[in-house]
């Protein structure tokens, strides 16, 4: 077993990941999975892939734990594992309410003229 | 739409999003001046601070159209997003679960009432991502009669937020699971904090000897309410002026 596997990450609630870069490539296979669903031309789905393709190659070219946080350079992996899970919903939630759609209704005239 | 990416990378933490160099909601409202200010209590513009939220704020602005009419930075350097009513929990969770943004504490909910428009009630949300150390200030509109969808499925926060906003303005909120008075009595009619009701309030309460009990009765004011005009009729701030033709970005 290559590295000493940490006692713990120190955040309530969070434990060790005992297999941090198998559980990352199966979050980011799911994202990039998920983003295909958006049409290509939609801003979150370029700006998403560019990120989780970023990190992806860095877990595939990185073996080291240590080295790897200190790249994504985003808090501990277990920290950047809970992220992965959140952006997954979270693009799962965006192909429902498509907000690359245009602007539903334009706002009332001096809605936001501050001061009145 | 070709889009130029660069990277940013703000205090250690590396938040890469790319920068688009036009945006159809971000407002500038910027007074160009030739000389450097010298004066000790004006406090330095930091461009840098500036410069970086107001491309975030494009950001946002360009994932979300859908949502999001306008998009500034105050002077201060405080970024806020103007976004429609019915975008409150995409725009929320968005903002809390991606990864670029990771806005997790919603530090403060509140409302502003001005009476004079359509929409007479501002709803801000403040939040707050412990991860970039930044703040963004999330803003919609609504007026009386419409409800607005609850913060609670996303931020458990906004629960006694939103029963505060109903029992101040009467703000309704669709979804939320406990929406009782939570600061006035609980017999009180009445909507406090909304800018026609009255400083004194329309009752008052004393303790009764003959029906042993506390009786609300309307308010006596032994002197008639004065309220003083302090505007004075010259004009205050010469130097900002508003424009009759603003330049919009279109």
């Amino acid at each position: 077993m290559v590295g000493v596997l940490k006692k713990t990450t120190g955040l309530v609630g969070l434990a060790v990941s005992q297999n941090p870069h198998e559980r990352l490539r199966i979050l980011y296979s799911k994202i990039l999975a998920s983003l295909q669903t958006i049409p290509k031309d939609a801003a979150y789905r370029t700006y998403t892939e560019q990120l989780i393709n970023d990190r992806f190659d860095l877990v595939k070219s990185e073996p080291d734990i240590e080295k790897l946080e200190r790249k994504i350079n985003c808090g501990q992996i277990e920290e950047v594992i809970v992220q992965a899970e959140n952006e997954l919903s979270l693009s799962r939630k965006m192909v429902e309410w498509k907000p690359w759609e245009p602007l539903i209704e334009e706002p009332p005239t001096n809605q936001w003229k501050w001061p009145i | 739409m070709a889009a130029s990416l660069c990277r940013f990378v703000r205090g250690g933490f590396g938040r890469n999003f790319g920068f688009v160099s036009r945006s159809p909601a971000l407002v500038h409202a910027r007074f160009d001046s030739t000389t450097t200010e010298t004066r000790p209590t004006v406090r330095p513009k930091d461009e840098v601070t500036h410069n970086q939220l107001s491309a975030f704020g494009e950001y946002i602005a360009e994932i979300l159209p859908k949502y999001v009419q306008q998009v500034q930075v105050t002077c201060f350097n405080e970024l806020e997003v103007m976004i429609h009513p019915d975008g409150v929990v995409p725009v929320l969770l968005f903002l809390r679960d991606h990864t670029n943004a990771q806005f997790k504490n919603l530090t403060d909910q509140t409302a502003v009432d001005v009476p004079s428009r359509q929409n007479r009630f501002e709803l801000v949300y403040n939040l707050l991502s412990l991860r970039f150390n930044s703040r963004i200030r999330i803003k919609t509109y609504t007026d009386e009669l419409t409800p607005v969808d609850s913060a609670v499925p996303v931020h458990l926060a906004a629960n006694w937020y939103e029963r505060e906003i109903w029992d101040m303005y009467g703000v309704f909120f669709a979804n939320h699971p406990d929406l009782r008075r939570i600061l006035t009595d609980y017999g009180f009619e009445g909507h406090p904090f909304r800018k026609d009701f009255p400083l004194s309030g329309y009752v008052e309460v004393r303790y009764d000897d003959e029906v042993k009990r506390v009786v609300a009765e309307p308010v006596e004011l032994s002197q008639e309410f004065r309220k003083f005009d302090l505007n004075s009729p010259w004009e205050v701030f010469p130097a900002h002026r508003e424009s009759k033709d603003t330049p919009k970005l279109e």
